[in-house]
This record gives C-alpha cells, structure tokens and sequence, in this order.
C-alpha cells in the first residue's frame, strides 16, 4: 500500500497521526506528514483508520 | 472558537431559500433554531431543518440577511471554500472594530498569521502544558469532592480553561472575573433588542480594547515569558507585528480562550451525568477518553456554527445564494447528518471514523484545538478518576445558551466518599435515553 497526504489540503486537525501514530506524524506546526509512503503490511488498517478520520480529506491510498 | 459563534441570525422566518417562499410547517418555525428547547436538545430540531429546507433563510444582523447551511456535505464545501464564503470582517461582528487575526483574515493573507501562529498551538507545545493543566484540575475537583454537589460550571468548567489561557497569553489571573464578565458581555449579553445587543457588545468590546491596551503596552515596556511579550518581537515576512496586530490577535484569543472550553466541559459533563452506561466506560476505561471527547464533540458540537459571508452570487444545494449573504455554516447540523454519517443519531465513544467538524474546517480550523483537546481529556480524566458517579441534582433543567453551548447553572450531586455507590436509576427532568436511541430520527 503506498499513502499520500496533500499538503495543500491539511490544515492541521491532527486527527491522522492522533489515531495512527505509526504511519502519521506530526511536523512543527502540527500538520500531519506521512512517516514512510510505502505501508508496510502490518500497518495498513492503522493507515486506512488514519486516513478515513482526516476531516479535509487529504489522505489518499494505493492499495 | 468563540469568535466563531453562530449568532449571526436570530429569527429563522421558516422559509427555504429556492424561490418558492414555502412555508414550512413544525419546526424549524420562528426562532426555533434558537430556542431554550432546541438549545438543550438541538439534534431532531437540525435533522427537521435538514429535511426541509438543506438552506434556511433567516434574519440577519446586516441588511442582506442570512442563510443557515445544515447538509455536511454543503458545509465542508463552503469551509474548503473561502474565497466564496469569506471570514472577513463583515462575517460576524463581536465589538471588534478591526478585523481579528487570524478568524478575519481571509487567503492569501491569512496564511502568514498561521505560520506564525500554528507553532505556539501545535499538540508538541501544548503537551508541555499538561502537568500544568492536570495540577489545575486536580485542585479544581479536591475544592469540591467532598462537598457531594456543585455546580460545575462556576467551580470547574469556567475556571479551568480561564486560568490555563490566562497564564498563557500573560494575562493578570487576579482579574479573571472581570475579564469572564467581558467575554459573556460579548457572547452573552442581558440585552432584549437587537440594538440594545449592538450597544452592550461594542461597549464591552471597548472594554477588553483597553485592557488589552494597557497589557500590550506594559509588556512592551517589560517583556515577560508569555505569548504577548512574544508577539511584539514577532515577524511576518521580514515586518514586526504593529501594537494593533498583537491587540487583534489577543482580541480573538480572549474570546475563543475563555469560552469553548467552558462550554464544551459543561456540555460534555452533563451528557455523562444523564448517560451513567457511558460514564461508566470511560470509568472503567479511561484509554476511551480520547475518542471518547472527539464523539461528544462531534454530538454535542459545542459552537454549533461558524459565520460567514457570500463575496458572490453562488448556490448550495440547488438553492441561491446572493452575494452580500450571511451565510452560518451549522457544524452542530453537519455532525449529526444521517447522510454522512453512518448511526449519526447514536452516541458511541468506541467509533472507528470522528472526522467531525466541531473545530470548523478549512483553513480556520480552531487555531487551539489541541489545547482544547488536552483540557478536556484531562478533566476527565481527572474528574472521573474521583468522582465516578453523580447525576444531575433532582429537578433540574439544563440552559444552554444558545449560540455557545454554555450551561451556567449545571448542578452536579455524588455521595461523598462512596465511589460508585450511586444508583445509577437516579431520575431527573431528563431522560438518560433521548441521546442513544436517537430520538427524531426513527
């Protein structure tokens, strides 16, 4: 699974790397940045869970 | 945020805005949307809304009236899209009489008070505040756990966030009071015109005007270690922030400070004391907390709406919309739509999916979200870690106000030194049903 977050659309509620700390992270300012794009398998419910929880929609996986 | 408070309409005149005038019959009828009934249990009232009219036209402080926007799916667009529905100036007016940074400064401007301020706000920062916060309401609880009753607005919800920002932004604590009384000046005021209301909220506006004066000036002069001090030596692109720019900013934070968090503890407290199965969860778990916060956010939606204003002709839902319209995005309506949200009408502090809109969305999302989020968890946790079990005093009804969802007088009984022991049958005015069965919504 690869993951991708569109900077343009985050603004910052934090929800992605609150619920998937694993595969989200958060940058100074607090807005979410993609760890590794590439999903290691173990990881991909916590990716989906991350990405359906972003209220911006700015989350979009390759499964 | 406070500064965000859907009061912009006060009178919804029941007709939607396709051009056909039709009159809807039921609720929403005159005033209903704002109504001490609907306040305490606003969601069959914003689903009736949503089933008739997904655009309600309703009086507006300014000549052109206004539009309440209810489907999720309308209000998420309308957040993505400020250039159609500005925040600007015009949107609300709160005693300002300049815009207020950043709530009022549209893209691309806007952008450049973020940056700077996005960084004081981020959950990294404010988790240095948490033994702080957890001190303060640790002491806030020891005032009144062995007293057996309260009333948990005054002695926790109002004091705890106020306390928090005002150490904060560097504002004196001693004048709390004064400074509480302001911010309800504002977003509350004992007026019974419009006009009236008009005169009370620019008089106190002028009020916290001098007060932020006089404490901008005096850290001008001696620089402490809080965020005031900090803003005066700040830079946005390569220009020092004016003695106006720092008043603007502190201007919104007071607002959005003292307030939101107070509402949503009152909110949030008053679900658990008439809900005991899910107070009793988040007891027995208290790792549920923070999800457990996200979804009474997302059901209680503490600010229910955020204003804004049409800069052109545009439609929402097949309805017009003319250029100069208020328009208030109902975040309160967007969290409960059934069209969205899979069970909407059903409390469940276990869901998998919160991407609620209680801090707005777009690029206003509420700049202190994260320290909202961590006050509330750790009153929680905090609270419940004392007193698990308690109820509304017999007898009582809830007021919420209206615009923000404040409960002032929220009287909380428990047996003294016997967690747990009591009934959990314990019957008010209330039901412990109407928010789990979804009431409204069949």
């Amino acid at each position: 699974m690869r993951i991708a977050l569109d900077r343009t659309r985050c603004t910052g509620h934090g929800r992605c790397y609150t619920v998937a700390p694993a595969v989200f992270d958060a940058d100074d300012d607090g807005y979410g940045v993609v760890r590794d794009a590439d999903v290691p398998p173990g990881d991909e419910p916590a990716a989906r869970r991350g990405a359906a929880n972003c209220p911006e929609d700015a989350i979009s996986l390759e499964e | 945020m406070a500064a965000d408070d859907a009061r912009g309409g006060s009178a919804v005149d029941g007709s939607a805005v396709d051009g056909t005038d039709a009159t809807v019959d039921g609720p929403p009828a005159e005033g209903a949307l704002f109504d001490p009934e609907v306040a305490r249990n606003p969601q069959p009232a914003y689903k009736a809304m949503r089933d008739v009219a997904p655009v309600l036209q309703v009086a507006d402080s300014g000549p052109l009236g206004g539009v309440i926007v209810g489907k999720h799916d309308d209000v998420v667009a309308g957040l993505r899209t400020p250039d159609v529905f500005s925040s600007g100036f015009e949107a609300v007016r709160i005693g300002q009489v300049r815009p207020l940074i950043p709530l009022q400064i549209d893209p691309p401007d806007h952008h450049a008070y973020r940056k700077l301020l996005d960084p004081l706000f981020s959950p990294r920062r404010v988790a240095a505040l948490e033994p702080r916060v957890r001190e303060l309401a640790r002491t806030l609880v020891d005032a009144v756990v062995d007293d057996g009753a309260c009333n948990f607005n005054a002695a926790f919800a109002d004091p705890y966030p106020s306390t928090v920002f005002l150490e904060l932004l560097g504002l004196p604590v001693s004048r709390a009071r004064e400074f509480v009384g302001f911010k309800d000046g504002i977003i509350r005021p004992p007026a019974t015109t419009a006009e009236q209301r008009e005169a009370m909220v620019n008089e106190t506006g002028r009020q916290i005007y001098a007060v932020l004066e006089e404490v901008v000036d005096a850290r001008a002069r001696e620089p402490r270690d809080d965020f005031i001090s900090g803003f005066l030596t700040s830079e946005i692109d390569g220009r020092r922030l004016s003695r106006e720019d720092v008043i603007d900013i502190c201007y919104l934070f007071f607002l959005a400070g003292l307030d939101t968090v107070a509402a949503s503890l009152d909110c949030m407290l008053a679900f658990l004391a008439r809900n005991p199965g899910h107070r009793r969860q988040i007891v027995d778990d208290p790792g549920l907390i923070p999800n457990a916060v996200e979804e009474m956010l997302r059901w209680e939606t503490p600010v229910p709406g955020v204003v804004r204003r049409a800069t052109r002709d545009t439609v929402v839902s097949g309805c017009p919309v003319r250029a100069g319209k208020q328009v208030v995005m109902l975040l309160a309506s967007a969290n409960t739509d059934e069209a969205f949200w899979e069970r909407a009408h059903e409390v469940d502090f276990t869901r998998e999916v919160v991407k609620h809109l209680a801090f707005g969305g777009g690029v206003h999302r509420c700049l202190g979200s994260h320290l909202a989020r961590l006050e509330l968890r750790v009153a929680l946790e905090e609270w419940h870690a004392r007193i698990p079990d308690y109820a509304l005093a017999p007898g009582t009804v809830l007021e919420y106000s209206p615009g923000l969802r404040q409960i002032e007088h929220l009287p909380l009984v428990w047996s003294p030194g016997t967690e747990g022991e009591m009934s959990e049958t314990e019957t008010t005015t209330e039901t412990t049903t109407e928010t789990t069965t979804g009431a409204g919504t069949a």
